[in-house]
């Protein structure tokens, strides 16, 4: 009786640990690509956070009413977004619209709070931030949608995660998209950084 | 907030768990451990309900749809499946040089509301489209081909007033769009289309093409539309260069993603070739063939096939029997026509100096199975360089670029570094092939006098401004000839055949890596030099409007193919022409052995209907639309600017129901990689591992706090 207790709660306890340790790595890994990112701003080339990453930070998100930002890694693969958001491979370039996904349950889940008009900051390997503002949020349905970059107008920001935010169910087709629009006049240098 | 508090929970949990796994002496400390248990118990439910909560929340949620909301939930929040499921039938009856086929389309609706189904799919390049037959249940209406606008006009009034209405309209040569409207909730409408394709035969082969998917076209151009309405839609813009691209470009997805059992095909081959068959066999799919002397009949060995590539099949005659010239007759309201093959002589000339540019895609289409081949076939090209020849690499996707600056001699150092550089090509980004075909036919080649100027072009002819393209190469071209060469399990055949048409070259379609060095030794074999060169067909008295009006060139194993409308099958039949090292060749038929053909009509209608498109093409001007009208009504066939409807006389959706419109999508072709447009995974599995962990938890929990009530 007691051994299969211990068993249960052994289980269960591992179980838990594994569902922790997805938001505790998502917490962790930020701080540490926040290293690799001031130092790939210093020297302007890709710096991997560890020596085994296949991955690479290439922006800084800025959510000002949530008071989040965090390191935008490349690619969208599984090991890139358990770390940070991750930009779509192909959206890079001048003028290129940004495409970035995140985990809905780690770095995106305050996306559910974005709101058309919300502001949304990128910084780039320039230091330069840019401003968006939230224009459009949608739901679309993955299995039968293709995301067309090039039928979205250049310079905007799109951001992408799972949906609903609060499904358990991991391989759902619904994505959330937020489009977001730059706000010209805005721009401003980060100063600190460039002292 | 939620993970915050729950990361916080495995720190308590250890120290009130260690105790209570030991056995405890007071009954104090016993008391005081219980009610440690019951307040943790407590408080995990109290996460657990946070958790199970969203599974609530998540189903109300989904009932308030948000505008721009393209897909339909279900108030049991279960994803709904695509509400039409597709069946494809495909009945080939081949009878000498023409293949006739009714292709049945059942859609069957599954949803429990009225449907209207659109359906972008593809054709032979050359198929000539003659019927539309719509039956539901035992009730069968026989479409009429009208003018394009008149017809799409009563399709819209029938829809609306709840009659059951079916349309095909030809988007490209190859491309067609089928609306069906007011399909019942469960009912099933069963679409036909006739029509008909010339047989493709060369090096003693012939060759029928059925494609069932397409691979997403690339539109070239900015969006003309705002971005507001960008969202409502997941096909494509129309764009600055290709106004119609929202029409061409169905959804695609994966096998997996459309309903089980839909998206196949059963295809029926009838071949009464005429003359004792060998052998029938297919690149693309195992088949079952029962052989009779000059009949066979074939069908896939799998018997229903998934629509993601296209069905080829071969035959070819036995040992030696390999014709060297064909005639039919056919006589169609009392007018004559007919239809003659001649083979030109296998002969092979001196051996030219080269200049050869390959250009090859490595836009996203590309990416998987194709790039490889395209690869392997651009390594073989280079194999075929002999010393003395020019040679280059164009690569092309959002941008081209070429390896050298300008076209190098075939020497060791260049080539095995164009060999490197051939290995190491990916595919990704656009299909910008307006700048491939404008930098390649740019390269100086000054230093090239004395060389035959030749370019191979070896793409998927993914792309959807095809006729702009044309243009480039039919003004641009100069001396150079441009062979196609068709990569993938679906490439855009009309592209490829019609460019190396106005690059006075030839096509050839690779289908398999296996298929590779066949394909491209005959190709290069046959790029050597044209077997024969001003060709002159001359029929008995005179005959109105041969087509094609004037034959080009022809290569190695490529034979003249003529339909003529006013010549009785009486009199001789002569084509000559000159042959490489300028001898003359010439030979005579004698038409009076012409063999019982049929659909010559419509062979040498829609042959008409090109020439009148090329004649504009030439000119540079719009196409005389009335004139392709009146032949495409004459002759029954369907062409640019008529489309086919079909519509019942009762009104079968009762005025209050409403109606939903959707598109089915295609399959992505086999082999081919979804590519950056999927939506990536978004979600982890900490959550339900989260959930799960405490449940076990929990329960473990209960069952000891009852476990010490009953000692206590």
């Amino acid at each position: 009786m007691s051994r299969a207790l211990l068993l249960l709660v052994g289980c269960s306890a591992t179980l838990l640990v594994f569902g922790l340790w997805i938001p505790f790595k998502a917490l962790v890994a930020q701080e540490m690509l926040e290293l690799a990112w001031a130092e790939s701003q210093a020297r302007q080339s890709e710096a991997r956070p560890w020596p085994w990453a296949d991955t690479w930070p290439v922006a800084k998100l800025d959510i000002p009413e949530q008071g989040v930002s965090m390191i935008v890694l490349e690619g969208v693969h599984g090991e890139s977004l358990a770390f940070g958001p991750g930009r779509v491979p192909g959206s890079e370039g001048p003028g290129a619209p940004v495409v970035l996904a995140g985990h809905r349950d780690t770095h995106f889940r305050h996306l559910q709070h974005l709101e058309p008009g919300d502001a949304v900051r990128l910084q780039g390997m320039d230091r330069q931030w840019r401003r968006y503002q939230v224009t459009a949020t949608r739901v679309v349905d993955s299995s039968r949608e293709s995301l067309d970059t090039r039928s979205l107008a250049r310079d905007t920001l799109v951001l992408i995660t799972c949906y609903p935010f609060d499904s358990l169910d991991a391989s759902g087709t619904l994505r959330y998209v937020v489009e977001a629009k730059p706000a010209y006049g805005m721009e401003q240098i980060d100063t600190v950084a460039a002292l | 907030m939620m993970l915050l508090s729950l990361l916080a929970n495995p720190v308590v949990r250890p120290e009130c768990h260690h105790p209570s796994l030991k056995p405890l002496l007071s009954t104090r400390a016993r008391r005081n451990m219980i009610r440690c248990a019951e307040g943790i118990s407590l408080w995990l439910a109290m996460v657990l309900m946070l958790f199970v909560h969203p599974l609530y929340a998540e189903a109300r949620a989904m009932e308030s749809e948000q505008p721009g909301q393209l897909y339909l939930v279900d108030r049991k929040s279960a994803w709904q499946e695509p509400a039409l499921v597709l069946d494809s039938r495909f009945d080939v009856q081949v009878t000498g040089l023409l293949a006739q086929t009714h292709l049945t389309r059942t859609f069957r609706n599954t949803s429990d509301v009225w449907q209207e189904g659109l359906f972008v799919f593809p054709l032979p390049e050359q198929a000539s489209v003659y019927g539309l037959t719509m039956t539901v249940g035992e009730r069968r209406i026989v479409g009429q081909l009208q003018p394009r606008a008149q017809a799409r006009q009563n399709y819209e009034k029938a829809k609306r007033a709840g009659q059951k209405a079916a349309t095909v309209e030809q988007n490209r040569p190859n491309l067609f769009t089928s609306r069906i409207a007011n399909i019942a909730p469960g009912e099933e409408v069963t679409v036909e289309v006739q029509y008909q394709q010339p047989v493709n035969y060369r090096h003693g082969e012939f060759e029928l093409r059925l494609p069932t998917t397409l691979t997403p076209r690339y539109m070239p151009g900015a969006p003309v539309s705002t971005p507001a309405s960008a969202w409502q839609s997941g096909w494509s813009l129309p764009t600055t260069q290709v106004a119609d691209a929202d029409e061409i470009s169905p959804f695609t997805v994966l096998p997996d993603d459309v309903n089980p059992g839909s998206h196949r095909a059963t295809i029926q081959l009838d071949i009464e070739a005429g003359l004792p068959v060998d052998e029938v066999t297919s690149p693309s799919h195992p088949l079952q063939v029962k052989l009779e002397g000059s009949r066979a009949t074939v069908a896939p060995e799998q018997g229903k096939i998934l629509m993601d590539r296209d069905v080829i099949v071969r035959w070819r005659p036995a040992d030696n029997r390999a014709p060297t010239a064909a005639l039919f007759r056919q006589q169609w309201q009392g007018e004559d026509f007919l239809m003659a093959m001649v083979m030109p002589p296998s002969t092979t000339g001196q051996v030219l100096r080269r200049e050869l540019l390959f250009v090859i895609d490595t836009s996203g289409s590309m990416a998987g199975e194709s790039i490889r081949q395209a690869r392997s076939a651009l390594l073989r090209g280079l194999d075929t360089l002999r010393p003395g020849d020019r040679f280059n690499v164009i690569q092309f996707n959002s941008q081209a670029h070429a390896l050298y600056t300008q076209p190098v001699p075939a020497n060791g150092h260049y080539l095995a570094r164009a060999r490197d550089y051939v290995q190491d090509l990916t595919a990704d980004g656009g299909t910008e092939m307006a700048g491939a075909l404008s930098l390649a036919m740019g390269m100086d080649g000054s230093e090239s006098s004395g060389h035959v100027q030749q370019m191979v072009f070896m793409t998927d002819g993914a792309v959807g401004n095809e006729s702009a393209l044309f243009d480039q190469i039919r003004t641009g071209l100069g001396n150079r000839r441009l062979f196609t060469v068709a990569i993938g399990s679906a490439p855009n055949m009309h592209f490829l055949r019609e460019a190396a048409r106005w690059g006075r070259g030839q096509y050839t379609a690779v289908h398999s890596a296996a298929e590779v060095d066949k394909a491209l030794g005959k190709l290069f074999a046959a790029m050597e030099a044209p077997v024969m060169t001003d060709v002159e067909v001359q029929w008995p008295g005179t005959v109105a409007q041969p087509v094609p009006a004037k034959p080009g060139d022809l290569f190695h194993g490529q034979p003249l193919v003529q339909v003529v409308r006013g010549s009785p099958a009486e009199g001789e039949l002569t084509v000559s022409g000159r042959l490489p090292g300028g001898r003359s060749w010439r030979t005579s038929l004698d038409l009076a052995s012409a063999a019982p053909g049929k659909g010559l009509d419509r062979q040498w209608a829609r042959g008409r209907i090109d020439a009148v498109m090329d004649s504009a093409r030439l000119a540079g001007t719009e196409p005389d639309e009335a004139a392709i009208v009146e032949l495409s009504l004459r002759h029954g066939v369907m062409s640019p600017f008529t489309s086919f409807v079909a519509i019942e006389e009762r009104v079968s959706r009762p005025e209050g129901e409403s109606l939903n419109q959707e598109a089915v999508p295609t399959l992505l072709p086999a082999g081919s990689q979804p590519g950056m447009l999927r939506y990536p995974q978004t979600a982890t599995f900490g959550p339900l591992l989260t959930a799960l962990g405490l449940v076990g938890l929990m329960f473990s929990l209960a069952i000891v706090m009852l476990s010490r009530r009953q000692s206590l």
